[in-house]
């Protein structure tokens, strides 16, 4: 058939060519920067196998790929059983059920991946709860069954869900196969003697197997590129590679990824070879009539019975192998960690695994108010959290954090009074501070002509397009705020309204190229915007990557903040929260995170001590400026105000103006 | 034996009750109540301030798909014309990327497009945009790619064009050759038979191409929020915004996500209308 068409000419073929290209070029260059010496996704500083190195001593991304085969290959093998039957099943109906269940079917097609995420997350937390108040009232009622009170997400709820949105894929490529298959075979196959048992397997199957082959290939490729319905109903203590990507999109993307998605690659192009060049090889043999076309030998009945008890075998081989290590994981004392991007140094992960034997699952979130709608929604079953001062007196006053233990916390004497009894934890009953630092501008010298001193730099329609505005409302409005000359803290509407204008007529004007939380990261890095808000210890981290880079907090002042680590009320593993708070909160802890955050810790003995320590361990004399900037003084601190939080009313017009921000 | 099989549907029928429509009432439920508890119209109410970004999302999905269908189909097209090698070649090779993590391959064009990324300084280094300066007498040190409208459509095109060419080219591939054979024998040119036979029959293909193209685009976050830079929201943005902090507020998220949702089923319906029949095409 092909030989009537008529030959693609040189025009046709370049056009291809060119689309070959485009869909390429992203993946070549990921390919290339994974071999780069240096940290930047965009700076080539020679060539380097370090990342993947590093990549195999990365037990968090070794993991994840782990978990997302697990989930995916799970999913697709039910989804694909399921699928088919119901792709059968629906076939068969009258015509007017089908299309009903098929609208049905095609919803979480149709549906947002963010929205089928949260409305499962919900339905989740609907039946937990719905679970709890039913299994506290049977083990009260009878003690034969005693029912565990408290499910959380987890492997389980993300595999439901995973199974969820590819059934409808395999249905959809199933169905169309079975509507093209003669119906008349298999009424033939029951002519010839099959039971109808035979005939399905013997007719309808094979007929059918292009449509469940594409189905599930389809359902596998949607499970592992998943990330934001995994998000949802994942739970904190489970992570999958895409999940793991997303976090690290919103700072800065790992190398040691790219190592990863490098080998992914390779493996997926090689198998795709392998099985392309098997296929034509096979009908490159017929087409010439070397091997005469004749039907497969039929295996003898011993062969046959020893590939089923192979196959029954390793199905339970694996059955087993998941129970052991899911029970080996659950038996082991876990404590759940919530914190910011780079924000620890992962060796302290390691140590603490050790010495103590408790795993840690650590995840990080991009803002406080993700973190609060995260533990608001109830899909959060964190353990230790470390939110910032406004957020903590928020969570306080709603009644979620639980009261700490300081008998488990005996390193608790080593933190500095200065970050004791502050306004968000006046008894300190509830927090333990980890790190503090302040808010200020970041400017590339060589990009910006004079000296920045004011928060007008953030307005100012001379650096259009060369602007980073923060991505969060609290710290934004607090920019226009400190510019107006009033307080952060201020619940006066005409005030905020007109801090709201401000940004807008900013917007409005192009001031901002975009705006961005941690992606500053590598917009300021690599010379791409001029201007930016962000905190101090971040600054001295991009610094380390561009000498051009400055830090000033302005005239007008700004804010200065505490994280502080609190356990959340509804925590399993309240003990092991306590010893990682200890953990943390010890001078070597202190020293090393200090080291590799550039946040200044709340330990007495670490600050005092870093510029020594620095200097043992980098055999050069610490920047006082530098360090200044780290730990900032106290006459610095005073022109600056913490956050308070706000009340409902106040909260909601700063929710409502973030939204029109955006319009 | 017809409805012994129609038994088989009923497990699935029970799933999707409990998975697909349970969760969708309990978004109903959300987008009715107000966050005391209440039932109120106000989350439909504020929806009206927020027509503009519905606006963009919609114009920018169409856009994308246009774009998409207007490579994806002349691609397709030529590929089912090539030697039955390059084309299994050619599926590899279309397929493969969708394997890498969508969101990483959408990062590699930060990379790219960046002010100071690889095109701005490939075409610093070899005179472009100080060509560009003389011609229109500006003052530009970059062409400014990045966190602009257009990046963001890149972004869609570049990831859901697999999408659009495997289904076309799945159906025209499996075209019955008699059919063009006789259409020459009538007389037809190789124009009017593309005209007259070919794109009649690919209609399946195109229309699941603009599905699996238009639906994802219009609900997207992640590339909006990676390569356009925040400063004009998408319906994706807005819902996020929502639901992961910035605004938490998931009564309004769901009010914004039902709404969107039948405005695409909408959509569909009415698409759906211009292919009759059951033909549907296969993605692979």
């Amino acid at each position: 058939m092909n030989a009537q068409r008529k030959a693609n000419g040189f025009g046709n073929r370049f056009l291809m060519g060119l689309v070959f290209f485009f869909l390429y070029a992203p993946i070549f260059i990921l390919i290339i920067f994974s071999f780069n010496a240096g940290t930047s996704s965009s700076v080539w500083r020679g060539f380097s196998l370090n990342w993947y190195h590093a990549l195999l001593n990365n037990r968090l991304i070794l993991t994840s790929v782990y978990t997302t085969l697990m989930v995916s290959l799970l999913a697709t093998v039910i989804a694909t059983v399921a699928g088919t039957f119901a792709a059968i099943g629906f076939y068969s109906m009258r015509r007017r059920s089908r299309d009903a269940l098929m609208a049905v079917n095609n919803i979480p097609m149709m549906n947002a991946d963010i929205v089928t995420g949260v409305s499962l997350c919900l339905l989740f937390v609907v039946f937990f709860n719905g679970w709890e108040s039913f299994a506290t009232w049977l083990n009260g009622v009878q003690s034969a069954v005693t029912l565990p009170t408290r499910l959380s997400l987890g492997f389980g709820t993300m595999l439901i869900a995973h199974v969820c949105f590819n059934i409808p894929y395999v249905i959809l490529a199933v169905g169309p196969k079975l509507r093209q298959m003669d119906r008349n075979l298999i009424d033939a196959a029951q002519d010839l003697g099959c039971t109808w048992m035979q005939a399905f397997w013997k007719v309808v199957i094979p007929e059918i197997k292009p449509g469940i082959v594409s189905g599930a290939l389809t359902a596998f490729t949607m499970s592992v590129d998943d990330f934001i319905i995994s998000y949802f109903t994942a739970g904190s203590s489970t992570s999958t590679l895409a999940m793991t990507i997303y976090g690290m999109t919103k700072k800065r993307v790992s190398p040691q990824i790219n190592a990863v998605s490098t080998l992914l690659f390779v493996t997926v192009l090689l198998l795709l070879v392998i099985i392309n060049v098997r296929e034509s090889q096979q009908q490159k043999r017929v087409v010439r009539g070397a091997v005469k076309v004749t039907a497969p030998k039929k295996p003898g009945r011993t062969v046959v019975l020893l590939r089923r008890v192979a196959a029954g075998a390793l199905a339970c081989v694996l059955a087993v192998v998941l129970i052991v290590t899911g029970q080996a994981a659950a038996a082991r004392p876990v404590v759940n960690v919530c914190s910011w991007g780079e924000y620890i140094d992962e060796d302290l992960i390691a140590e603490f695994e050790e010495t103590t034997g408790i795993a840690v699952n650590y995840q990080t979130v991009e803002s406080n108010e993700a973190l609060y709608s995260l533990i608001e929604m109830g899909g959060a079953d964190f353990d230790v959290i470390v939110p910032s001062d406004y957020m903590i007196a928020r969570l306080i006053s709603e009644g979620m954090l639980a009261e700490l233990d300081f008998d488990n916390i005996p390193n608790y004497v080593l933190i500095d009074d200065n970050y004791k009894g502050l306004n968000y934890d006046p008894q300190n009953k509830y927090t333990v501070p980890y790190a503090w630092g302040t808010l200020g501008i970041i400017y590339n010298t060589t990009m910006v002509d004079e000296e920045i001193t004011s928060w007008d730099a953030m307005f100012d329609p001379k650096y259009a397009g060369q602007v980073l505005m923060i991505n969060n409302s609290r710290d934004a409005l607090a920019a226009a705020l400190l510019d107006l000359g009033y307080s952060i803290n201020t619940t006066d509407e005409s005030e905020l309204q007109e801090a709201f204008r401000r940004l807008r007529q900013a917007k409005d004007q192009g001031v901002y190229q975009a705006f961005v939380m941690d992606q500053v990261f590598q917009k300021m890095e690599g010379g791409n915007a001029a201007i930016a808000m962000y905190y101090a210890g971040d600054y001295l981290t991009m610094l380390e990557n561009n000498e051009d880079l400055a830090f000033v907090i302005p005239d007008e002042g700004s804010n200065w903040f505490v994280d502080a680590m609190c356990v959340l009320k509804s925590a399993q593993h309240k003990a092991e929260a306590e010893a990682w708070i200890n953990f943390i909160a010890s001078t070597s802890s202190s020293l090393a995170n200090m080291d590799y955050i550039w946040y200044a810790s709340p330990n007495t003995e670490a600050l005092a001590e870093y510029p020594d320590y620095y200097l043992e361990l980098y055999e050069e004399e610490l920047d006082p400026e530098l360090y200044e900037i780290m730990a900032a003084p106290s006459e610095v601190l005073e022109r600056c105000e913490i956050y308070e939080d706000l009340p409902k009313a106040t909260l909601a017009l700063y929710n409502d103006l973030w939204n029109q921000l955006g319009i | 034996m017809k409805n012994k099989l129609s038994r088989f549907a009923v497990p699935y029928v029970v799933w999707m009750a409990i998975f697909v429509v349970a969760p969708i009432v309990i978004m109903v439920l959300y987008a009715f109540a107000s966050r005391d508890g209440g039932f109120t119209l106000e989350n439909f109410a504020k929806l009206g301030s927020f027509a503009g970004v519905f606006a963009r999302s919609f114009e920018l999905a169409l856009i994308a798909t246009a774009v998409c269908l207007l490579i994806g189909y002349p691609v397709s097209y030529y590929m089912s014309r090539e030697g039955a090698s390059f084309q299994r070649m050619a599926m590899v090779l279309i397929m493969l990327p969708m394997w890498m993590n969508f969101l990483l391959r959408t990062y590699s064009w930060i990379t790219i497009l960046d002010n100071n990324g690889l095109l701005n300084q490939l075409f610093a280094k070899i005179g472009l945009i100080a060509l560009y300066n003389r011609l229109t007498g500006s003052d530009l040190t970059y062409f400014p790619m990045m966190n602009t409208q257009g990046a963001v459509v890149l972004g869609m095109v570049y990831n859901y064009l697999p999408f659009m060419i495997l289904p076309i080219y799945s159906v025209i591939v499996k075209l019955d050759g008699s059919l063009l054979e006789a259409a020459r024998d009538l007389g037809a040119n190789t124009a009017t038979v593309f005209r007259k036979v070919i794109l009649p029959l690919s209609l399946p293909g195109v229309l699941s191409g603009i599905t699996m193209v238009f639906v994802p685009s219009v609900s997207t976050f992640a590339i909006s929020q990676m390569l356009g830079g925040g400063t004009e929201l998408l319906l994706g943005d807005l819902i996020e915004r929502q639901f992961l902090g910035g605004s938490y507020n998931p009564q309004l998220g769901a009010a914004i996500s039902l709404v969107m949702m039948v405005i695409v089923v909408v959509c569909m319906l009415v698409m759906n209308r211009f292919g009759e029949g059951e033909e549907q095409a296969v993605m692979l």
